[in-house]
């Protein structure tokens, strides 16, 4: 592992010496390969936006064609009648405040137990494996039961703790593994340095794990975003209601609106796009400072 | 404070926080739902302590080891389709060129897209009737291999598997590339070896120095694989006569549609069990090799 | 890394007023709030200041949410009980029908029962009953009753305990609709079938012109149970001796004239009536299916109604017919019936009492009396309740199925009877059949099931 010491410089040069020798006998084929496979996998959210903007019928009748009219009142009416504005910034404050405690405290805990040694440190690590085993339906009634004890309910907070409590485990593991993976050098340095542990933890350890945080954080966007079980049931106030629960309302139990139902979808998703936009950039940036640095 | 206090301080608050929530909001639900598993209760009204009743019926009911064996096949299918493929795109998209970006952005976007559409989808790609697979089949002269794809009990199971793999390569591709960025400059020193000693770098080299993170993954792939049904619930409904039925659904339909609270809850907790059966064999595995 | 929390934030307060400034009109359609100037500033006063808390707070949870017309007719009701009652403020929840009974049970298990909600007739509002947490509203029904007598004879019996009733149905259902495409009969020359016999030798004639006899999408299992088997079995069998068998009193589920039935279902199946793939297609593909003329006939609910209005064009569903399940020569059942019943009803919570009571008794009788009736039949919508639908209104396929369910006798529907695991047991069954599983077992399964069950 040692040897990324003074690898910065080589590295750079290596990459271009790299693509040149290589491209004309196989590069060819295996970015024809790899767009056919992205184009496939790009497909459903191409599906889902052309969906959006045609009727019932064409919904149904002609699932893959363009619809024959672009029907873009389907996206005013969906957002009147599944009251989306307001879910959205619900959902907006919601989703952020359970990333950032998922990843202060799970970058924080993953610091501690990579790196720091105490005693019961191996039942801490397996509790945290049986937290990502449950199945969150069962814990809907014990959850609420509590929450309603200790006055939490129908608050934003009763959807931000359980999340992040629930993401905790992945964040520390994901963290934890990458930390193992980087050398101890800096973060010695930086402790006789006399920054202490919370300086490194700022100053150093934080900044190194930026690709493994990135990664929580789209990992964790996705799944408080989208959740339905929580959000249907841990909030009773309509004002409270977070996306998903807008995204369900145009089915009446034998049958779905789909054209309502795919324009609100459309809406719902791009958030998350623009999210793993910005932050599969910053796992990026993190591989070049990291290289750099290193 | 001494250096000795001042660390054990630091490790107190690191832990503390994390530690209470994680109590409060997930330890406590769990245990408190294995409690549950000892009642016959409706979810309404009376209980009635019945000890170990619900888990012997529930092992003892071969439609939960019929879930058991099918979620056996989504575990198997994400470990061996969805991690390989992941590995092997994180190492070819490791670039920040338009083309590199581009095809890393629509690798993941299975996953931002609703359950639903994906669902939706594939129903129409497996469609008895107008199904684009059968229509391919048919077209390249293997008309013999048409099948009702999510009908047949023999082998829908397996054709359920591929959009599962299909749309969760995403998730696993990210935590690859985050993970081989300490390790960028070895790669590139390993890539200018020559073709055929390359496929021997990829498990001498990389595999080696991000091994904490394949095995962080393979516990995302096995808890991922017992919770997650919703995918394979749109596609079949768990149906035809249970034959795609998983744990998670199995749970689920006893806990909110059959009235069948305690039973619910029981399932939940074997199903907590065997994952930790599984997460722990896997990691004694890996640890052998 | 320390800084960008702080954009975020940023960026996040920004996005947030934005969307609140867009999010304020869109509100005024969502929760009913239409009488939003008269109700907001009462909610804010009621909670800053204890000077108007004489106000009666009632909840009330349903899963009309959304834009189909009969949602809008339901919420419309509450609306106008809103703006009838100034002195009450009412939380009305509307619920995606997806999540609905999952946030019950969930409450209910907690003991956090709203004061008025929706809930399905048969097992699912029994088991509220059984665990003492619903009210009779007995008195509202005999202080008007007219309206009580309107209802249609047994409409309240799947929602009644104990000789009280405690919902009374927002709408009826009839699960066992003969739909048949007119003009392929014309075409291929095919009687529309009376009896069994007929059925098979249009299933034959169809089949032999390669047009699909019967769509069937089963993938959601209820399916077939509701629609073909409620209604088929209830031809061979007569309704006495389901009811016996299904509370395991003096017939069981092994017996043969049952078993015959299921043969008769298998025997559908086995003479191709069905698509291939008919498990795997769900209600909506398979009315889709129907209603494209791609098959000649359609065992389904008044569901279908609406589903096929809103997916077909007008001249498709021009050729759309319906009537009775043919008649199965020997069985003991009325032919001239329909499998149905009464859909679900507002249940009042038990810990509801004195002012609040008369409020919610109130509310209960906008949304589900005679006034709230005519609306939800005029949303195309069957209901269990002497009116007549608004011609002008509804559509002509409605009307006709409409008239039809008024002129038969209901029979049961078999979910609506069995307990929720032995109707589980034979959802899976009648999929099984469709494959390769033999009448006897899928009988036994769920005698055994149903006898579990009561412990029986």
């Amino acid at each position: 592992m040692n040897t990324t010491t003074d690898g910065g410089l080589a590295t750079d040069a290596g990459r271009s010496s790299l693509s040149r020798s290589f491209k004309p006998r196989w590069a060819w084929l295996s970015n024809v390969l790899l767009l056919v496979y992205a184009l496939l996998t790009l497909y459903p959210l191409l599906w889902l936006f052309i969906s959006s903007f045609k009727t019932n019928q064409e919904f149904f009748g002609k699932p893959f064609a363009l619809p024959s009219a672009w029907h873009f009142d389907n996206y005013k009416r969906a957002w009147e009648i599944a009251g989306i504005g307001p879910a959205f910034v619900n959902s907006i404050i919601v989703t952020l405040s359970a990333i950032v405690l998922t990843l202060f405290l799970g970058t924080l805990t993953a610091y501690v137990v990579s790196r720091l040694n105490f005693r019961f440190k191996g039942l801490v690590m397996s509790l945290f494996v049986v937290g990502m085993l449950i199945p969150i339906h069962s814990t809907l009634v014990p959850l609420f039961i509590m929450m309603n004890k200790i006055g939490i309910l129908d608050t934003y907070a009763s959807l931000i703790l359980p999340y992040a409590a629930f993401e905790l485990p992945v964040a520390i593991f994901v963290v934890g593994a990458y930390l193992t993976s980087v050398p101890k050098d800096l973060e010695e340095a930086s402790m006789i340095d006399g920054n202490g542990y919370w300086g490194t933890f700022f100053r150093v350890v934080a900044p190194l794990a930026v690709p493994a945080m990135a990664t929580i954080f789209i990992l964790g966007f996705l799944r408080f975003w989208n959740d339905f079980a929580f959000a249907l049931v841990f909030i009773n106030n309509q004002a409270l209601k977070t996306l998903p629960l807008s995204l369900s309302v145009f089915s009446d139990g034998y049958g779905t609106d789909y054209s309502l139902t795919t324009a609100a979808m459309s809406i719902a998703v791009i958030p998350t796009i623009v999210i793993y936009l910005i932050f599969q950039e910053q796992i990026m940036k993190g591989m070049v400072a990291g290289s750099v640095k290193g | 404070m001494t250096n000795a206090g001042r660390l054990r301080a630091f490790i107190a608050v690191g832990l503390l926080p994390t530690l209470i929530i994680y109590a409060v909001f997930v330890l406590v639900p769990i245990v408190w739902s294995a409690y549950y598993g000892f009642f016959d209760w409706k979810g309404i009204g009376a209980s009635k302590f019945i000890g170990f009743d619900n888990y012997a019926e529930a092992l003892g009911d071969p439609i939960f080891w019929k879930a058991f064996k099918n979620n056996l096949i989504i575990v198997a299918a994400s470990i061996f389709g969805q991690l390989p493929i992941a590995l092997v795109l994180s190492l070819i998209l490791r670039k920040s060129t338009f083309f590199q970006r581009f095809v890393r952005s629509a690798v993941f976007m299975p996953m931002v897209v609703a359950s639903v559409v994906i669902g939706m989808i594939w129903g129409y790609i497996y469609h008895p009737q107008i199904g684009i697979l059968n229509f391919i089949l048919d077209g390249v002269g293997l008309g013999s291999w048409i099948r009702d794809w999510l009908g047949d009990p023999g082998i829908n199971m397996y054709a359920v598997s591929v959009p599962v793999i299909w749309a969760n390569v995403g998730p696993y591709l990210v935590l690859f590339i985050a993970a081989i960025q300490n390790i960028s400059s070895e790669i590139e020193d390993a890539a200018k070896l020559d073709g055929a000693v390359k496929s021997k770098w990829l498990y001498k080299i990389v595999v080696p120095m991000i091994w904490d993170t394949i095995k962080v993954a393979i516990v995302l792939c096995i808890s991922g694989s017992l919770k997650a049904f919703d995918l394979i619930y749109i596609m079949t409904g768990g149906g035809p006569a249970q034959s795609t039925e998983l744990l998670a659904t199995y749970m689920y339909n006893n806990t909110f549609e059959v009235f069948r609270y305690g039973y619910g809850s029981a399932v939940s907790t074997l199903i907590i069990l065997i994952s930790m059966i599984l997460v722990l064999g896997s990691q004694l595995l890996m640890r052998r090799k | 890394m320390k800084k960008k929390p702080v954009a975020l934030t940023a960026l996040t307060l920004a996005a947030a007023t934005m969307l609140a400034a867009c999010g304020d009109n869109a509100s005024n359609n969502n929760g009913g709030a239409s009488s939003g100037a008269a109700s907001a500033p009462a909610a804010s006063g009621s909670a800053s200041a204890p000077a108007s808390g004489e106000k009666i707070k009632l909840s009330i949870w349903h899963n009309f949410s959304g834009d189909d017309l009969r949602a809008q007719a339901v919420r419309a009701q509450i609306d106008k009980f809103k703006a009838a009652h100034p002195e009450i403020e009412l939380d009305a929840q509307a619920i995606p029908p997806d999540g609905y009974r999952q946030r019950l049970k969930t409450v209910a298990a907690a003991g956090e029962m709203p004061d008025v909600f929706f809930t399905q007739s048969g097992t699912s509002i029994q088991e509220f009953y059984d665990g003492g947490l619903i009210q009779p509203i007995t008195p509202l029904l005999d202080k008007y009753p007219e309206w009580k007598n309107n209802f249609m004879e047994g409409a309240l019996d799947r929602l009644s305990f104990d000789g009280q009733v405690y919902a009374t149905p927002l709408s009826g259902s009839a699960t066992s609709l003969f739909f048949y495409n007119k003009s392929l009969f014309d075409k291929y020359q095919v009687k529309v079938p009376t009896t069994w016999d007929e059925l098979m030798t249009a299933v034959k004639m169809f089949n032999d012109n390669k047009i699909t006899p019967i769509s069937l999408g089963n993938k959601a299992a209820w399916l077939a149970q509701s629609s073909i088997l409620s209604s088929l079995a209830d031809r061979v069998t007569g309704t006495d001796w389901f009811l016996k068998a299904a509370s395991q009193d003096g017939a069981s589920f092994t017996d043969p004239e049952f078993v015959q039935a299921l043969q008769l279902f298998k025997d559908l199946s086995e003479a191709k009536a069905f698509q291939t793939g008919a498990n795997s297609l769900d209600n909506t593909q398979m009315e889709q299916y129907f209603v494209e003329g791609k098959a000649a006939m359609m065992i389904d609910g008044s569901w279908a109604l609406t589903n096929m209005a809103a997916t077909g064009t007008p001249e498709q569903l021009d050729q759309v017919e319906v009537t009775v399940l043919p008649s199965v020569p020997g069985g003991k059942g009325d032919p001239n019936s329909i499998s149905g019943g009464s859909g679900g009803g507002m249940a009042l919570s038990k810990t509801v009492t004195g002012a609040k009571l008369d409020a919610a008794l109130e509310l209960i009788y906008t949304v589900g009396g005679p006034e709230g009736m005519q609306a939800i039949v005029n949303s195309n919508s069957v209901v269990n309740y002497k009116v007549e639908p608004d011609q002008a209104v509804v559509t002509p396929l409605f009307y006709k199925a409409f008239t039809l369910f008024k002129s038969v006798k209901l029979t049961p529907v078999y979910d609506a009877y069995l307990t929720s695991a032995a109707a589980d047991a034979i959802n899976n069954g009648l999929q099984d059949l469709l494959l390769s599983g033999k009448p006897e077992t899928v009988a036994k399964k769920l005698q055994d099931t149903q006898a579990q069950a009561l412990g029986k």
